[in-house]
């Protein structure tokens, strides 16, 4: 596998996770490093929806957009999880069908998908068997020990293996239905949400939620974003950027005058499982959630919501 | 190697980026009370009665302003000065450059409500985009039963759109409350809640319909009163503000349950999103 990731570094620059302080998604520059069964605590949606991104940049009247680089490498990110690569196809969604944002689709374009398929649940956090998640992916690794299975699961990903033959060869297995499952340990039971929104039951997350964002920083799906402007010390020169926004931040919604629409702490909490578990799917079918359990893990007070939805009982 | 390329504005097509915005010229500049002024500027766009544009003034900051005229030549900007960006609007002068970019979200259906009577409820400087239905209305009248308009202003010294208003009493039913006159002006006006007077009136639901704008807890009052004389939800049309920021239904700040203000509003007919889980 070394000697593949050293090829692909030649010509390419190669993502995948890493342990540093915590498992991150990272530019590769050591291959003994690559830890590519490892399910990472942040996400990669930082290479495609960047943290900052220069929007526009005006200079005395006019305006300019940042260059778009043609010599840009291309990008291989190896080791996404089925869980990291369905999150892609929702910002897909927002940022490619929903309206194309030009810089969210260069860094997509330029990059080819290999995922890792787990062989079994990170921990007790992980949910994605009861997601429904799809196939998304350029290639798909199928972990078999000595070998690795591998699925294609594009046009682009079959162009790479044509790149890279020697890496490849055909072979006659087949992957079984459940070389695809995940059996994880928790499960999200309660499919349908839409009747439980005044249930009293949201306290056991709400109480012992701080408002820290960091559910939302650390999901590969979350897609909101601020815009704003920067300007240098003379006043000549701005730009205008767009930012990571969290809807667990009271700013979030607070309007010229001071008026802020989701006050408490609880309509901010709710807003953020409704619009992962309902409001997306009213709008394009799917759960915005992949089950990848990140909000979870990183919460410092681990409210699992997926344990309270469970436990919560209908009311007439 | 500049990291930039310069382009010329105009030259763009919305389509290649969606955040760029256009440059337009100031050609009118109007102070109708202390905090609020009205802006004409150039800016050339087919666009329905209450749908927005994004508003931006370099360094400072992009705003959501509702249109408050119904022209392909010129919009009307009635602007309050209450956050950063409008603080700044209101130094602009006559021949100043602004960038916009829009116009964005669902305005009001005027084509589907023709042979209706309307009902124009509108409290503050949310009387503003209820202006552009005025306008449109002016332009179709053949098409539009009665029309009565109920404004409701803090103070004689906060009435918007004056003139306009002697205008409009000569062709509509215009009702206009203040809430209070503490300098005992000399007023041809009811001082009360604007709700009080919409209590008042006879209103019967038949072949009409309403359109609110407004603070949030006059919107919710009216809509109430409304309700208690027979109307129903679908004959209801109220018009959201939300923070907004992309103005394209992505950057979720304007979401109201699942729905965008900034895409499937700023006009929601009441039934889309009142449900029982209402804020």
């Amino acid at each position: 596998m070394n000697d593949f990731y050293t090829d692909l570094m030649r010509y390419n620059e190669l993502i995948a996770p890493v342990k540093t302080d915590e498992s991150r998604f990272e530019v590769i520059k050591d291959v003994s490093k690559i830890m590519i069964e490892m399910h990472s605590y942040f996400p990669a949606k930082k290479f495609f929806f960047k943290k900052h991104q220069t929007i526009i940049s005006m200079e005395k009247g006019s305006i300019n957009v940042p260059a778009t680089n043609p010599e840009k490498k291309q990008r291989v990110i190896v080791g996404m999880k089925r869980c990291d690569l369905n999150s892609i196809k929702r910002q897909d969604m927002m940022f490619m069908k929903e309206t194309l944002d030009p810089y969210y689709k260069e860094e997509r374009e330029r990059t080819i998908l290999i995922g890792y398929h787990c062989k079994g649940p990170a921990d007790d956090y992980c949910f994605c068997s009861s997601m429904e998640l799809g196939d998304f992916y350029d290639l798909m690794l199928y972990d078999k020990d000595d070998i690795y299975m591998v699925e294609i699961g594009s046009e682009k990903g079959r162009n790479f293996v044509e790149r890279y033959r020697k890496y490849f060869w055909d072979t006659e297995l087949f992957l079984r239905p459940e070389d695809r499952r995940i059996e994880t340990r928790l499960t999200l039971d309660r499919k349908d949400i839409s009747k439980l929104y005044f249930n009293p039951d949201w306290k056991k997350g709400v109480d012992i939620c701080f408002s820290c964002a960091a559910c939302v920083t650390l999901c590969p799906s979350c897609y909101c974003f601020d815009l704003y402007e920067e300007c240098d010390s003379t006043l000549h020169k701005c730009e205008r950027k767009r930012n990571w926004a969290s809807c667990q931040l009271p700013c979030f919604t607070k309007v010229a005058g001071g008026h802020v629409f989701r006050e408490s702490r609880e309509d901010r909490f709710k807003h953020r499982i409704y619009h992962q578990l309902q409001y997306f799917k009213e709008r394009h079918g799917i759960n915005l959630c992949t089950g990848c359990g990140r909000c979870i893990r990183g919460c410092p007070t681990r409210i699992n919501f997926v344990k309270i939805l469970n436990e919560m009982k209908e009311q007439q | 190697m500049p990291r930039t390329k310069t382009i010329i504005p105009e030259e763009t097509e919305a389509a290649e980026n969606p955040y760029l915005p256009k440059s337009a010229k100031v050609v009118f500049f109007k102070r109708e009370t202390k905090d609020n002024f009205l802006i004409r500027v150039d800016y050339k766009a087919k666009h329905d009665p209450g749908q927005f544009v994004q508003l931006l003034i370099p360094g400072i900051g992009e705003a959501p302003i509702s249109i408050a005229s119904y022209s392909e030549e010129f919009m009307d900007l009635n602007i309050r000065e209450v956050g950063n960006v409008t603080n700044h609007l209101a130094k602009l002068k006559k021949g100043d450059t602004v960038y916009i970019r829009g116009p964005y979200g669902k305005g009001y259906p005027m084509e589907k409500l023709h042979g209706k009577n309307l009902i124009i409820i509108g409290g503050g400087s949310g009387v503003a985009p209820l202006k552009g239905i005025l306008s449109y209305v002016d332009k179709n009248k053949n098409n539009f039963g009665e029309v009565s308009v109920y404004f409701g202003f803090r103070s004689p010294e906060d009435m918007l759109f004056k003139e306009e208003t002697k205008l409009w009493k000569n062709k509509y039913q215009v009702n206009i409350s203040v809430d209070k006159n503490p300098l005992k002006d000399r007023i041809h006006c009811d001082v009360c809640f604007i709700t009080n007077l919409v209590e008042k009136a006879k209103l019967n639901p038949e072949n009409k319909v309403a359109f609110i704008c407004g603070p949030p807890i006059m919107m919710k009052l009216t809509i109430d009163i409304l309700k208690a004389k027979g109307f129903t939800e679908d004959q209801i049309y109220v018009s959201t503000e939300r923070l907004m920021h992309c103005a394209m239904g992505i950057c979720g700040h304007c979401m109201i349950h699942g729905k965008y203000t900034c895409k499937d509003g700023p006009v929601f007919r009441y039934d889309e999103i009142s449900m029982d889980k209402n804020d």
